[in-house]
């Protein structure tokens, strides 16, 4: 919503005048390495949910592109604080750590602990449920432009207030995914529905979507926090330098650093139920 | 503040000893189409004696008995000189006429008139009349007063597309815009490319930046009063004018036997009318207008009644999926009263709202917030004696706050009702303020403003554990909204809380000789509403808050010292000010604040301060063909957040850091020359620090995403911003003595097209995957245009 808003005035200010975007080059300070954890424990309905993974890297200089920033040589656990049951990771050595004994549990409580140059990281979430996709559909009427495909899922919000779901659109060909994220602030109790639109664009006739285009589409139910960290990153991500954005901040995540607390880590643990639907466009 | 008061008293029991002396007072007006003439100067010749019009044209001056010859003077207008024999408190009313050839016209003016500017107390004070304003380059040829008082020393703005102005690095909304006496809460059309003052229905704005006198309140940085024309009482005059983006027309005329006058103004943009052209954006609807009104009706030489309003919109309809909507709204019905020559009064009843709506067809979702004010006031000034003068009076504010109402905009909607609170409040205020020649040199303006603000019930408040509405997350690092316990329910009749406060304000003036003076003031002010913005640009969204529970009022100090020196026959003027100010109680957003739609702002805000001080210098020219001024400023505005109550080390790790309207160098020129009866030349220049903003110093993957890390707030700057404009006016001569009169401005913004960042993007190539930084530029080009007025 708040994301909308920012969108439509940064839209009406460029159609209106004759702006111009064009790439610059920019000295910035370039800080020290830094720890990422992108510890996503995320269960698929009707699965098992024993394989997952973990990633860790460092991060970079921004305009750095090349460098492989793995992080190798750590140790990684999970435990389970409801039953203390604990899953050891195993390094792949191409920076993520994977096990496939992995039990989850709604609604339990797990720690992450990760041992990297003898300092110790963790992190505490619990997994959250999710109600699962209703239905998937394509359609033109409803998007931002009428000429345009556009997919909607619907979902179900249950009754009480504080649910948080996350929607993550992977077009098979793209480089990158499109992330959404919703509360039922507004919308509490009721049918949601999410729908996504692709712009067209002169520079690149296939961006929109077309006939024959597959997507996949996750939602996922996610923690108030998890909510609150994904929603930032994803707006700065998408409107950092927007004039009418809010001041970009450095994000923090839920992993802490219990040796020593100022070399905390970038990232988050996460342990969430999602569910997904394929779907290729008529 | 006690001793002033004292002495105030002292002075007061001094007059009745006095010789016998005897006031003339009156009304001064233009003769060619009766309007008042605020700041005009009558004097007797020969003496120290003086008075300015007030902005009601009225005067008043008082002096021994005898003979003198009476003198009025107008910047641009013919002097007129009448012998009186002062043995009797007397009116006399004067019509002066504009002086004789346009071309000697001068049109800039800062609270000139003679050797009153300089004897003054009042500092850090600029008047623009319409005319000065008029004549400035433009963007797209619209005629813009916030953007011509941003060449003044001490006033940014944050850039093209960004509403609002900021004063000697304080906020946008710490600016008191008053229209006709009217709280005017969003200053611009089209985010900030347009201002909402149509410049064919004003008369003059006065900037105060500091030194703000005791009958203003309410806000810490600046008073900016405009005034609307009262129309032209002789004739029925029409002004209008066609350009690129918007056409205007304003009728003026007497009323009621000219006892009276009115004025309608109008102005519609029709870029709509363009969009069906290119095709996308057929469907699509972008325009604004507004219209202003103004009667007044000359009851007897002592009563005098107004009536004026203002009306405008912006309408936004992108596609079918984006319905916008917003405007002020104001009206104001006054009553100017004269007890006698030496007491005026001036009474007033106001209505001011602004209102939003958003429809977000795409969600089905239906936003609408506004705030609504009304205020009652009345403002005496007493024309004690020739070396003291006296404003006293009281007012008092009722605000109605809907921050906002959110329903589904069909039956289909996933969208519920929700209401957030709304919130009303009461301010009041009592002041008076003497203006008072202590020496021959020596001139004082001392006065203190009591203020009041009550916090009225009618909502409930939430209750949070230990009382934090905001908790520092030790572990984490960051600020997170406090645990609601419970919420107390407050009755209308109910206060939830309420504040008082004192504010002095002290002005003195220092003539070294007849040509140069030195000033000193400090002003302390309190400003008790609050507009909401965590965005780098205030938004028409934005919405107002008032201070509560745990919502402290913001209190200013400021001190400044000036030196001011007119030269070669005061065709030259300098003006140097210094100042210092500090804010108490400004409020700071924590990182990844969530503004709207959130009921319990306290969550999301740390209690901060703010500080600036800087130099300014405007060096002037006002006569001649060639006029127009430089304008340097060197100036610093930080602010800062600790954690207080909410733990931890505060916003920004509890450092101080730049405003956004920290600006570290502004220089600005603006020029204009007469070339000859047909042709005029203008020329803009601006120089600015760039805004301070904060830049990424790494990156990391996360979601298959490449993400920035950002640092230190603000610690970063954009490119410097400079821009040149340039505009002609061409005023057709053969039918000189024809009633209907037309000039051509040709104009030309940002003339060597400059691509000067709106803002820096750090974004990843969607086909590439490489990180990059991308400048946005509101202009990438040479902007030209071109209108046509008229007037007849």
């Amino acid at each position: 919503m708040k994301k909308y808003i920012q969108h439509i005035f940064l839209f009406v200010l460029l159609i209106t005048f004759i702006s111009c975007d064009d790439p610059i080059d920019v000295d910035l300070e370039e800080a020290a390495p830094r720890l990422v954890i992108e510890a996503s424990i995320d269960w698929e309905q009707g699965t098992a949910g024993n394989n997952q993974t973990v990633k860790l890297s460092l991060s970079t200089p921004f305009f750095d592109n090349s460098s492989d920033s793995s992080v190798t040589g750590a140790s990684v656990k999970v435990t389970n604080n409801n039953t203390s049951a604990e899953f050891i990771f195993t390094d792949q050595n191409d920076g993520t750590y994977t096990t496939n004994s992995f039990i989850p549990i709604l609604n339990n409580s797990y720690t992450l602990e990760v041992i990297y140059n003898s300092e110790v990281y963790i992190a505490t979430e619990t997994m959250t449920p999710v109600t699962g996709i209703n239905e998937v559909f394509q359609s033109l009427e409803g998007g931002f432009d009428e000429e345009l495909l556009d997919i909607n899922i619907t979902y179900d919000d249950p009754q009480e207030f504080g649910n948080y779901y996350m929607i993550r659109l992977q077009e098979v060909g793209d480089l990158f995914p499109i992330i959404e994220t919703r509360s039922d602030e507004f919308t509490n109790g009721n049918v949601q529905d999410e729908f996504f639109e692709k712009d067209d664009d002169d520079d690149d006739p296939d961006n929109q979507f077309d006939p024959g285009d597959a997507v996949n589409i996750k939602l996922f139910g996610i923690s108030e926090r998890y909510y609150n960290y994904i929603t930032l990153l994803v707006e700065q991500y998408d409107s950092a330098g927007n004039p009418f954005a809010t001041t970009p901040a450095e994000i923090r995540g839920n992993c802490i650093n219990l040796t020593n607390t100022d070399n905390y880590a970038f990232g988050y643990f996460r342990v969430t139920e999602f569910d997904q639907v394929d779907y290729t466009f008529e | 503040m006690k001793n002033s008061l004292v002495c105030l008293c002292l002075l007061m029991t001094t007059f009745l000893f006095a010789q016998e002396k005897f006031s003339v007072s009156g009304t001064i007006k233009d003769k060619k189409n009766g309007e008042t003439l605020f700041g005009a100067t009558v004097y007797l010749k020969g003496t120290t004696n003086g008075a300015v019009t007030n902005e009601y044209g009225f005067y008043s001056l008082t002096a021994p008995a005898g003979n003198y010859t009476l003198v009025v003077s107008f910047l641009g207008y013919e002097d007129v000189t009448q012998e009186i024999i002062l043995n009797v408190d007397q009116t006399l009313n004067f019509e002066i006429t504009e002086a004789s050839t346009s071309l000697e016209t001068v049109v800039i003016e800062a609270e000139e008139s003679e050797r009153v500017s300089i004897r003054k107390p009042q500092m850090s004070v600029s008047k623009l009349n319409a005319a000065t304003i008029k004549q400035m380059p433009v963007v797209l040829g619209e005629v813009d007063v916030i953007k011509s008082i941003q060449l003044l020393p001490g006033v940014t703005n944050s850039g093209e597309g960004t509403a609002g102005f900021n004063v000697r690095g304080g906020a946008a909304d710490q600016n008191l815009v008053l229209l006709d006496e009217a709280i005017i809460y969003n200053t611009s059309h089209f985010f900030g490319f347009f201002s909402v003052f149509n410049a064919d229905a004003i008369k003059d704005i006065k900037l105060y930046k500091g030194d703000i006198p005791a009958k203003f309140g309410g806000r810490i940085s600046s008073v900016l009063d405009v005034r609307q024309k009262d129309g032209n009482s002789k004739n029925l005059e029409i002004n209008g004018g066609v350009g690129l983006i918007s056409s205007r027309l304003a009728v003026e005329g007497p009323m009621f036997n000219k006892k009276g006058s009115f004025l309608v103004a109008g102005r519609s943009s029709y870029a709509h009318l363009f969009l069906p052209l290119i095709e996308e954006l057929a469907d699509d609807k972008i325009s604004f207008y507004d219209l202003n009104l103004k009667t007044n009706y000359e009851i007897n030489e002592n009563n005098r009644i107004y009536l004026s309003g203002y009306f405008g919109r912006d309408i936004f309809d992108i596609s079918q999926f984006i319905k916008n909507r917003y405007g002020n709204a104001s009206a104001n019905l006054r009553w100017n009263h004269v007890f006698n020559e030496k007491l005026f009064s001036n009474l007033s009843f106001i209505y001011s709202e602004y209102d939003y709506e958003v429809i977000l067809d795409f969600i089905k979702l239906d936003w609408i917030s506004d705030i609504k004010n009304f205020n009652l006031k009345y403002d005496l000034r007493y024309y004690a004696n020739n070396n003291l003068k006296l404003d006293f009076g009281v007012s008092g504010i009722t605000y109605d706050f809907n921050p906002g109402e959110v329903r589904p905009s069909d039956p289909s909607s996933s969208i519920n009702f929700i209401t957030l609170d709304q919130k009303r409040a009461f301010e009041g205020a009592a002041y008076i303020s003497a203006e008072h020649e202590l020496t021959d040199k020596l001139t004082a303006q001392y006065g203190l403003r009591l203020s009041y603000f009550n916090r009225l019930g009618g909502q409930a408040i939430s209750n949070y554990a230990n009382d934090q509405p905001v908790v520092y997350n030790e572990q984490i690092g960051i600020y997170e909204e406090g645990e609601e316990i419970s919420t107390t329910d407050y009755s209308k009749s109910e206060s939830i809380k309420d504040f008082a406060n004192l504010e002095p304000r002290l002005g003195l003036s220092y003539q070294l000789n007849e040509n140069s003076s030195v000033k000193a003031s400090y002003t302390r002010s309190v400003q008790y509403v609050h507009l909401l913005s965590n965005t780098i640009s205030v938004t028409p969204l934005d919405v107002w808050t008032p201070s509560g529970e745990y919502i402290d009022p913001q209190k200013s100090n400021q001190y400044a010292v000036g030196y001011y020196r007119n030269f070669k026959d005061k065709t030259y003027s300098v003006e140097v000010e210094a100042y210092y100010k500090n804010v108490d109680n400004r409020i700071d957003y924590v990182d990844g604040s969530d503004l709207i739609g959130n009921n319990n702002i306290e969550t999301e805000i740390l209690n901060g301060e703010a500080r600036a001080y800087g130099l300014e210098l405007l060096l002037r020219k006002d006569k001649g063909k060639f006029k127009g001024w430089l304008a340097y400023t060197l100036s610093k505005s930080e602010q800062r957040a600790l954690g207080g109550n909410a733990g931890g080390p505060g916003i920004n790790r509890g450092d101080w850091y730049n405003t956004p309207f920290d600006r570290t160098h502004d220089i600005s020129v603006t020029a204009s020359y007469d070339f000859n009866e047909k042709w005029r030349f203008s020329a803009n220049f601006a120089y600015q620090t760039g805004r301070p903003v904060t830049f990424p110093n790494a990156q990391y993957q996360y979601e298959g995403l490449s993400i920035a890390s950002f640092d230190q707030r603000n610690a970063n700057r954009l490119p410097d911003y400079h821009r040149l404009d340039f505009s002609a006016t061409y005023t057709p001569t053969k039918n000189k003595n024809r009633r209907w009169q037309s000039e051509w401005v040709f104009g030309v913004y940002n003339a060597y097209a400059r691509r000067n960042a709106a803002s820096i993007s750090f974004t990843q190539d969607f086909d590439t995957g490489i990180n990059e930084a991308r400048r946005l530029s509101i202009f990438g080009s040479v902007i030209p245009s071109i209108t046509y007025n008229f007037k007849f």
